[in-house]
């Protein structure tokens, strides 16, 4: 077996295994040993290291670990081997433009998003019934994670754009007292909504039901503010607000944060502020633009995301949002660098316009 | 408090009849009062102290602002101009008829533009609405106490303003008055006026520069028109085109800026801001055949891709190399370059081609910033233009 399958397959075990209530691999300790690991098999990502004269023998702590920016996704393969998929970024029709994530070991990416989808969206264990809101798209690694969560999480799955057709899946979950699973990217909850309006139809879904979605103001049509869309989902489908739970992706990575809204709730801490976590093998730095230097405590600056699930990539990921820490392990996105391009899973459904 | 429309309409009217008194007077009176308030003006400490605030930039910049504002007001340049428009011996005489009422709308990404805008108002001999930008909303009436001190019946031509962008209705209530209004600003600001507005609106929208240099260029120079307004202008150059050894100069170049950052730094800005340079670099980093030299004064980005215009910024500027000075604007689109400064090239054979992108002004680098009052910015003839000649199309070669 070869030695870059044995680091993923052995991550991969220790994520799934935190399912089972195991504890999470050490991740200072992982954190270096994945760099070795990419340093070794990544040839650009070794040659950016070099340039700047860092090699794994003078990186003893984890956060100086060098970070690349989404925009290299764009440029080279960043791959430490053959890839079981290559995950694309949505948002520019310049195919040529679109960031490419190169996975050589799917099981991973598989055993961090089911972890934290459980963790986060899932703390009850229940398994309800799951429509996705989204097109069929192979190369999109939300699509990719809504599938494992279809198969393993589950009750059923089904996967409808159309509002029209989402609204009669609703109805029947409706007379028949199901909870359900809705999972899509903002944008396409929006016309559900308005088909809700224009039909006069309103749900009152199963105790339990809960929303994810991803992508936030991306792709919109027009501007709908978080407490917006947590209204229109109490409003059009009874769920409220604490079952309402976002998620904050990046085909970049293969881990995901999630609103700490249901985790929160479920341990008792019911009144602590809304944010985004992550699962323990996620890190997130907030990072001052000029010297890439940590800022204080809550002040604002560039997010880079530090995922050992991307072991077979690049794990620290200096990305375009610009966000805040919020308590601990927590952050606030408070958007996008001026002038960064358009791009996220909020517009996927922009793919399928004409 | 907010100044009503009504208010602001008074004074406007005021400023008309201050207008119609003065229509006997020597335009050479204007010009050496217009002089005397800019020396004035530049020795005003107290707008020096609050504009790096208001501005974003350094207290050093805000000083090399303001020198360069002042000393475009000059009395030979002026005459000039006045004489291009009425003939030799036009200072001696009071201005022909022209418009009543010119309203200037200030763009605000670089300060001290009122100082230009009341001039070239004065000597067209109307009355001048100054509505400035949000980030400089104290040179206008820095000027127009300055010019009060000097010439009091000149300043009452004046009125500075300021309101916040999409008040419509006070916009159409105040320049409806105008008959002529020139606007600086987005394309979406100046999209907003046009239907407003029709043939009375004069627009400028979004430009930059470029540098097309040889090797043995003046590093130092190119550095300041690069820092200048932390490069926020329409005549900051965001790529210097080289020939010759374009590597060689961009370590030239980045080792400038940091020396001029010691003594005139950077400007604050938001973290965003800040993050958008930093991820350009970033990409840079990845590109190929490119090497990125970050300092303390600004990011410098070899880049032997033809790089996009314009950068983002910040003194952030592209070195690219090229086999001649034709190549440099090749592929760019007409009307986006304002300023093309030069250094080491011949641009004679290349000045009508210059024109026809669009180009308003070629000077050498160290210059670029420093535009005399007779600069023909978008090709237009800045006095001219107020007096109704729109179809020029000039180009200021040299100065």
């Amino acid at each position: 077996m070869r030695a870059e399958v044995t680091l993923e397959a052995e991550l991969a075990a220790a994520l799934e295994a935190t399912r089972r209530d195991a504890p999470p691999p050490d991740f200072a300790s992982c954190a270096l040993r994945i760099f070795a690991h990419q340093f070794e098999r990544n040839a650009p990502y070794r040659a950016f290291c070099t340039r700047r004269g860092i090699s794994p023998a003078g990186v003893a702590r984890w956060e100086d670990v060098p970070p690349v920016p989404t925009a290299a996704f764009r440029r080279v393969d960043l791959t430490c081997a053959e890839p079981e998929a290559v995950f694309r970024t949505s948002g520019t029709t310049d195919a040529g433009a679109r960031g490419r994530h190169l996975v050589p070991h799917l099981a991973l990416y598989r055993a961090s998003a089911l972890a934290a989808f459980e963790r986060f969206v899932l703390p009850d264990r229940f398994r309800l019934a799951c429509v996705c809101l989204l097109p069929s798209r192979p190369e999109s690694s939300l699509v990719q994670m809504c599938a494992w969560v279809g198969e393993a999480l589950a009750a059923s799955v089904e996967w409808i754009v159309d509002a029209e057709r989402v609204l009669d899946r609703l109805a029947d979950a409706e007379t028949r007292g199901d909870a359900m699973l809705l999972l899509g990217v903002t944008a396409a909850f929006v016309p559900v909504f308005e088909a809700c309006r224009t039909r006069r139809r309103t749900f009152r879904l199963g105790p339990a039901s809960r929303v994810v979605d991803t992508g936030g103001q991306k792709g919109l049509r027009r501007p709908l503010s978080r407490a917006a869309f947590l209204r229109e989902c109490w409003t059009a489908f009874g769920i409220p607000g604490y079952y309402c739970v976002n998620e904050y992706g990046m085909t970049e990575l293969c881990s995901q944060r999630y609103d700490s809204v249901l985790d929160d709730r479920f341990h008792g801490r019911s009144l602590a502020p809304r944010r985004l976590v992550a699962p323990p093998w996620l890190r997130t730095r907030v990072l001052d633009p000029d010297t890439l230097a940590d800022v204080p405590a809550g002040s604002p600056g560039l997010l880079c995301h530090h995922d050992l699930a991307n072991a077979g990539s690049v794990s620290v990921v200096l990305t375009e949002d610009v966000g805040r820490a919020v308590g601990e392990n927590g952050i606030e996105l408070l958007g996008r660098a001026p002038g960064a391009p358009p791009r996220g899973c909020g517009l996927l459904l922009a793919d399928l316009e004409p | 408090m907010r100044e009503t429309v009504a208010a602001l309409l008074a004074r406007v009217d005021a400023a008309v009849a201050a207008r119609r008194r003065l229509r006997r007077r020597p335009v050479g009176e204007t010009i050496a009062a217009l002089e005397r308030a800019a020396a004035r003006w530049r020795a005003d400490t107290a707008l020096a102290a609050a504009l790096p605030v208001a501005a974003a930039l350094s207290g050093p910049a805000i000083v090399c602002a303001m020198n360069v504002a002042a000393e475009a007001i000059d009395a030979a340049t002026m005459t000039d101009l006045v004489e291009r428009e009425w003939g030799p011996g036009a200072a001696r005489r009071p201005v022909p008829d022209g418009p009543a009422l010119v309203a200037h709308v200030l763009a605000s990404n670089v300060p001290a533009l009122a100082l230009p805008a009341v001039a070239l108002g004065c000597l067209a001999g109307a009355a001048m609405l100054v509505k400035s930008g949000r980030h400089d909303d104290l040179s206008a009436p820095a000027f127009a106490r300055a010019l009060a001190a000097e010439d009091p019946d000149l300043a009452a031509t004046v009125v500075p303003a300021y309101w916040a962008g999409g008040d419509v209705a006070r916009e159409d209530a105040v320049l409806g008055r105008a008959d002529v209004v020139v606007a600086t600003g987005s394309d979406s600001t100046l999209a907003a006026l046009v239907p407003r507005l029709g043939a009375r609106l004069v627009a400028h929208g979004p430009r930059s520069s470029i540098a097309v240099v040889d090797d043995a260029a003046d590093a130092d120079a190119l550095a300041l028109d690069v820092a200048l307004h932390d490069q926020r202008g329409c005549l900051s150059p965001h790529v210097v085109h080289v020939v010759g050894a374009a590597r060689r100069f961009a370590a030239r170049l980045a080792a400038a800026l940091d020396v001029l950052a010691a003594r005139m730094p950077l400007g604050a800005a938001s973290v965003g801001e800040r993050a958008t340079i930093r991820l350009h670099a970033a990409d840079a980093e990845w590109a190929p055949r490119a090497a990125v030299l970050a300092g303390p004064g600004g990011t410098v980005i070899y880049d032997e891709e033809r790089p996009g215009h314009p950068g983002p910024g910040r003194r952030t500027i592209h070195v690219h190399p090229v086999d001649g000075p034709s190549v440099a604007w090749a592929d760019v689109a007409g009307g986006t370059i304002e300023c093309v400064g030069v250094s080491g090239i011949d641009v004679q054979p290349f000045v009508d081609a210059l024109r026809d992108l669009g180009v308003a002004r070629v000077c050498p680098v160290g210059r670029m910033q420093r535009p005399p009052l007779s600069w023909p910015r978008g090709q237009l003839p800045p006095l001219g233009v107020l007096l109704g000649r729109r179809t020029a199309r000039e180009i200021q070669i040299g100065t």
